[in-house]
């Protein structure tokens, strides 16, 4: 495994992170080959099923790295990133694929020698992983189609945005609720998004029964049918014949 | 010719000069800019990097040069002198003398053709600190503004003699002109600003350091020069005896100033932190090196400059030491000796290679141009300020501003935000000629 | 647009040596030829220069290229400069891209030249994968209010204003407190000529209270500030009523405080022991006790002490003080004319044992050391010792009030940070117990007044204003300009300008020209009458929005409202082009202007193909 060399894709906010790459070469701190930059405005732009995305493409490593908390030049936006950081985490966890494949740093303009050595942990701790299961493995394909999904539906969407305000200001009946009760309110959301989102997608590629998405999933057939009947009645999955007694079912929407 | 209500004539092309003319051009203004030498850049283009963040000089600098020559409203006149000044605020008239190129800023296109095939060698190479050579036809540097050649008069054999023409033959642009003469120009300009910026102290002038008499001791310009990537080295750490790498180097701070001998009492404000830069760079180039600045008080005293030299101690292993120094011989491998006093105790020690922090003083020409523009120079001849803290930027002469080193000892950010304040006293004197003409 | 053919150039610079020193440029250069919609490709020495420019100008011409790319160093210093050169060339500036070879590339590696050129292949397919998607955009140029808001009214923040007013342009001149002056209303003389910090104050109001274009508000505070700029909409809190009020751009010189030194030196412990500011006030009102020997200490609380800054301005004013000590004494506590003898006691220091006398050695040593030779030979006088680091006398007035101190018997003791001086107080009496490097040995001294030099530190709103004004602080407190090397009087925000004390200690020639640098500044948007913003903002879909007004929550600039029909819409000028609300939208509604999630996995996802070539 010495000679493998990951690609990790690396996005960096232009303010903080990118200058404080750019300090690591004047400074010329070395460090890795393996990653690739992106720059972005900020790094809250990054979305979770960007990461996610490219996952499936292969991608052994994915790094968000923005201004420290309370650097930031856009004010906040990095409260976001670490929410959206943490959607593609619970999400990456839920298809199997090693979270520790995902990291978020806070390296600032300042921060030269910082970044080389985040990087250079970074890339040492893909090279333990290994390469990326995901292209040789088309079930995990298939389950990161349905992360991406998830990820960008409302739901997880408008969750990943409204920690700020639930967490400091509370909700209409003015219930602050505290960081950890929202952290496990949107694990569950996800979770609930996720498995939707999977039986969506393995239902696209073709008919399904309940006990076969059940096996598939891994999941309890009676949870499974629970998801089926909420998707049925929002017409996103419709049936499409009885093969005997045994319903199949087929998405009406394009899986990812 | 350009109305005065609408320019500005500023003299000097470097960093405060630069920042001058960009403003007052990103306000409508018109602005001549006059510079002496064939590029604008002055001397922070002939830095290798820039304290405390260690920015490349060169790399931060060079768009605000090229941003300069584009302008739609700023007319950039190289190798050209200001000769005269008549008028008052709001209505001067400024002559300027340009000197000939010998070669068509419009038409040369700096492919260096010219530069490789002519046959007069081994020239000086001034603005490489005379650590290399040029040739009769040079480009002033790589990264120079405008990118155009340039003949030196005094050695270019057809100027001379009449023979050779290899220039003219080799260029297909036909932009050789040996039948350039020297233009006066006279320009309308409601305001001037003066950024004359440094020169160097040369330490040969001083017997203390062995300077020019030890062939390793060298001046912080020419170090800066060493350790860039594109100066005469290839950025290689060199000993100019034997071309060896130095393991041990020496920094002596004030060398010529802080001496009321040398006719510069003042401190150059800048030679602490440039020494503490170039000691952590020279660790950069050659890991294990080990050098020691001596200095009499660090003044590291602006935005991050104490925090850069505690990271200079701490990370980098630089030593440290309160004390004059001076250069007494040299060892027959040609190490030069310091000699230094700690705890009341003299010291000698032998270093592979000495850096002199020598001082910044007052451009030479700054006596002649005072006489020209009518304004006064302080006793050391920098530009007077009328008054140092009302009016720190209005010279002895109403409607002559100053910005930079010209008026005294300042760093890179000083000078740009008085390069930046002398454009708007220029602008001031501007409208107040719109409104009370 | 996407019918349209793309015909890519790509230009790599060598940096000299900088990346073909340690990247295979002709190799990288040949690949991309490879990829797709590349029609032209060629390194240069340095693109930057002006060769490297003509030949992006021209082969835009020749290859018709509408898409550029640049491979070189950061797009954080020369993006604009490419940008400009496309535009010359006719192209519009959206439809160039820069690739990062050398800060994240070349010198980052500079051992692995294989790799190192491998990545860079790697980043240049990204690069140009990302070319492929770019559009044209055209920038909004939007209109800009004639009139400048000055926050802080010391004499950074005055000069700015009277140099704004000067260049024709209304100004509002707010200030906190119930007079003009700030900090500088604290001390007694100006250090240059020591003239009178009273008079010179009152010079500078008197130029701005007689500037009709000037409009100075006491007792006020900018207590909100919304827009962008050229565009400001802010709300002055001006004695207890609100005024509402657009400018065009803001200038900060908010000023500083004086660090005040707890648990340091005896501070607190006897009223003798004051800050130097505290000193300024005591010769100001003429309270100064009298004082036979006097200790300044530099450098307390600064320097790694607590903050880890030099306050740059310090030592001068002690090295003034000592000086006005040494000469003016009696002026300074106002007792002339009143008939009382000034009593002037010997120097108390412990006579030294005999120790090592060392005189400068070329007779211009002693500054950094100590003039040893007290004043005995001149009968009994005032004893001033500066207990210092190193002394900041940087420049040409201060290193001869440097030099004119010491003639004038000021003692110049240098400590280190490891043996730093010990102040006790006993039974009210003050102790100053110091190593004496020169003569190593251990000594003590008496004095009658402690003068603690302590640092000039960021005022107590600075955090508030920092977010008000959405601009950054440093580490050390103070405000953060854009870059400290060439933009010193800028922010990264266009618009908001600063100078003076409150982004670092300076004196006051310093304030004063950096307040008329931050006027010039600020007067270009106004001169110009017009502002363009970069045009990377994001773009609602109003067919795909759904209302949910997510995007309106997370927007840190306010400038996305709902509109008459519900939906989302953009106020271009005042975005920022971040992208929370692009990356927030369920719908995918948001479409961020050159950072598109198309393009960003486009040039992501081209990283994670093989380079062939």
């Amino acid at each position: 495994m010495s000679d493998f060399e990951p690609k990790i894709v690396v996005f960096l906010c232009n303010w903080c992170s990118y200058a404080g790459a750019d300090l690591a070469g004047v400074s010329r701190y070395q460090y890795p080959t393996n990653i690739r930059a992106v720059r972005v405005m900020c790094s809250t732009r990054i979305s979770a099923h960007i990461v996610l995305e490219l996952f499936k493409e292969g991608a052994d490593g994915v790094m968000v790295s923005g201004c420290h908390i309370g650097d930031c030049h856009y004010i906040n936006g990095n409260l976001f990133t670490k929410r959206r950081v943490k959607l593609a985490d619970d999400l990456l966890k839920l298809t199997g694929v090693e979270p520790e494949r995902l990291r978020l740093e806070w390296v600032s303009a300042a921060e030269g020698e910082k970044y080389s050595q985040v990087i250079t942990s970074f890339v040492k701790k893909v090279k333990e992983l290994g390469p990326s299961p995901v292209l040789k493995d088309p079930k995990l394909v298939t389950r990161l189609g349905a992360a991406v999904m998830a990820a960008k539906y409302f739901r997880s969407k408008t969750l990943t945005c409204k920690e700020v305000k639930l967490t400091a200001k509370g909700n209409v009946y003015e219930e602050v609720i505290g960081p950890k009760e929202y952290d496990l309110m949107i694990e569950r959301a996800i979770e609930d998004e996720y498995q939707k989102s999977l039986i969506l997608t393995l239902s696209s590629q073709e008919a399904r029964s309940v006990i076969e998405l059940a096996k598939e999933i891994g999941q309890p057939t009676d949870r499974i049918l629970e998801y089926v009947v909420a998707l049925r009645a929002k017409n996103m999955l419709a049936l499409d014949r009885i093969e005997g007694t045994t319903p199949r079912y087929r998405a009406t929407i394009g899986g990812a | 010719m350009e109305k005065a209500e609408s320019s500005v004539l500023v003299i000097g092309g470097g960093v405060a000069g630069i920042q001058a003319s960009l403003d007052l051009a990103d306000k409508g203004v018109i602005v001549q800019l006059v510079e002496k030498e064939p590029s604008i850049g002055g001397k922070m283009a002939q830095l290798d990097k820039t304290f405390p963040t260690n920015d490349c000089s060169i790399c931060i600098l060079a768009p605000k040069m090229a941003d300069c020559y584009g302008h739609p409203n700023i007319n950039v006149w190289t190798m050209s002198e200001v000769i005269g000044l008549e008028g008052s605020k709001g209505n001067f008239k400024a002559k300027v003398l340009k000197k000939a190129r010998y070669v068509d800023e419009n038409k040369c296109t700096g492919c260096g053709e010219c530069l490789e095939k002519c046959p007069t060698k081994g020239l000086p190479n001034a603005w490489e600190q005379n650590l290399t050579t040029r040739r009769a036809i040079y480009m002033a540097f790589m990264q120079a503004v405008p990118r155009v050649a340039i003949i030196d008069p005094e050695h270019c054999r057809f100027l001379l003699e009449g023979k050779c023409g290899v220039c003219k033959k080799v260029c297909k642009r036909e932009a050789i002109d040996y039948d350039m003469k020297d233009v006066e120009m006279e320009f309308n300009v409601a305001a001037v600003v003066v950024a004359t910026g440094f020169d160097v102290w040369d330490p040969t002038r001083s017997t203390e350091y062995g300077y020019g008499k030890y062939p390793n001791v060298f001046t912080a310009m020419e170090y800066e020069r060493i350790i860039n990537a594109a100066g005469p080295t290839h950025g290689h750490i060199q000993r100019r005896s034997d071309g060896q790498e130095p393991v041990t180097m020496a920094y002596i701070q004030c060398v010529g100033s802080r001496n009321p001998r040398t006719g510069h009492p003042y401190c150059c404000s800048v030679c602490c932190m440039h020494s503490t830069k170039e000691s952590m760079l020279a660790r950069e180039h050659i890991e294990g090196i080990k050098s020691t600045i001596f200095y009499k008080d660090m003044r590291a005293c602006a935005k991050g400059f104490n925090e850069y030299v505690e990271r200079n101690k701490r990370d980098y292993g630089v030593e440290y030491i309160n004390s004059d120094a001076t250069v007494q011989g040299q060892t027959e491998k040609g190490n030069p000796i310091v000699s230094f006093d700690v705890a009341g105790k003299s010291h000698q020690k032998e270093f592979d290679m000495v850096v002199l922090a020598a001082t910044l003083v007052p451009s030479k020409g700054n006596v002649e141009l005072a006489k020209k523009l009518g304004v006064e120079l302080d006793e050391f001849h920098f530009f007077k300020m009328q008054n140092r803290t009302l009016d720190p930027i209005n010279s002895s002469r109403p409607g002559v501003y100053l910005a930079g080193y010209c008026a005294g000892p300042m760093d890179i950010p000083e000078s740009v935000a008085m390069g930046s304040a002398a454009a708007a006293k220029a602008m001031e004197a501007l409208v107040q000629r719109k409104v009370f003409a | 647009m996407s019918d349209e053919e793309k015909r890519i150039g790509v230009f790599i610079c060598h940096c000299g040596s900088n990346i073909a020193g340690f990247i295979d440029v002709p190799a990288v250069t040949e690949y991309v030829k490879t990829l797709p919609d590349v029609v032209f490709a060629t390194r240069n020495l340095y693109t930057c220069a002006d060769d490297g420019l003509t030949s992006i100008k021209e082969s835009i011409k020749e290859h018709k290229l509408n898409r550029v790319v640049v491979a070189a160093c950061t797009p954080r210093t020369h993006a604009p400069l490419f940008q400009g050169t496309c535009q010359e060339a006719g192209l519009n500036k959206y439809l160039f891209t820069f690739v990062n070879i050398r800060d994240q590339c070349s010198w980052v590696h500079m051992k692995e030249k294989e790799k190192a050129t491998e990545k860079a292949k790697d980043l240049l397919r990204m690069g140009v994968a990302r070319a492929r998607l770019l559009q044209a955009q055209d920038e909004v140029k939007v209109g800009v209010t004639s009139a400048a808001v000055v926050i802080g009214g010391g004499v950074a923040g005055m000069s700015a204003a009277l140099s704004i007013a000067d260049q024709g342009f209304p100004v509002r001149l707010v200030e906190k407190e119930s007079e003009l002056g700030g900090f500088v209303r604290n001390l007694s003389s100006v250090y240059q000529e020591r003239e009178d910090a009273g008079a010179l104050l009152k010079t500078i109001i008197d130029r701005v209270r007689s500037n009709p274009n000037i409009e100075v508000l006491l007792n006020s505070e900018v207590i909100s500030a919304d827009g962008f700029v050229g565009n400001y909409d802010i709300i002055i809190d001006t004695k207890g009523q609100e005024r509402n009020d657009k400018v065009g751009v803001i200038v900060l010189a908010t000023g500083t405080r004086e660090y005040i030194p707890k648990g340091l030196y005896g501070y607190g412990q006897s009223p003798n022991i004051v800050t130097l500011t505290e000193f300024e006030k005591l010769v100001k009102e003429r309270k100064l006790p009298k004082l036979s020997s006097v200790a300044f200490i530099q450098c307390v609380g600064s320097r790694g002490q607590d903050k880890s800054y030099c306050s740059r301005i310090c030592c001068n004013v002690s090295l003034k003080n000592a000086m006005n000590l040494a000469e003016n004494y009696k002026n300074m506590r106002g007792l002339e004319g009143t008939g009382a003898v000034v009593e002037a006691a010997a120097p108390k220091e412990t006579p030294s044992e005999g120790g090592e006398r060392r005189h400068g050695r070329r007779g211009r040593r002693g500054g950094a050391e100590e003039s040893e030779e007290g004043g005995a030979s001149e009968g009994p006088k005032l004893e001033i010792v500066i207990f210092n680091r190193d002394i900041m006398a940087y420049g040409v007035d201060h290193e001869l009030m440097y030099n004119k101190a010491r003639e004038k018997k000021v003692r110049l003791v240098r400590y280190t940070p490891k043996n730093i001086p010990k102040v006790s107080v006993d039974s009210g009496k003050l102790v100053i117990d110091y190593w004496h490097d020169t003569l190593q040995m251990q000594r003590r001294m008496t004095p009658d007044l402690i003068v603690l030099a302590t640092p000039v530190t960021s005022q107590a709103d600075a955090k508030e204003i920092s977010m008000m004004l959405k601009v950054p602080l440093g580490q050390d407190g103070f405000f953060l300009e854009a870059h400290v090397k060439l933009r010193p009087v800028d922010f990264a925000t266009d618009g908001i300008y600063v100078c003076g004390t409150c982004k670092g200690p300076a004196d006051i020639p310093e304030a004063v020209s950096q307040g008329i640098a931050a006027a010039s500044r600020a007067s270009i948007p106004l001169a110009r009458g017009f502002v363009q913003p970069e045009a990377l903002s994001a773009f609602v879909d109003s067919e795909v929005c759904s209302g949910c007004g997510n995007c309106i929550e997370v927007c840190p600039f306010t400038a996305i409202r709902k509109n008459e029909h519900g939906k989302a819409e953009v106020t271009i000028a005042a975005c920022k082009g971040c992208g929370n609300c692009g990356a927030t939208c369920p719908e995918n509604a948001i479409f961020m202007n050159n950072y598109s999630d198309e393009q960003l996995l486009a040039e992501a996802k081209a990283a994670l193909q093989e380079a062939k070539g």
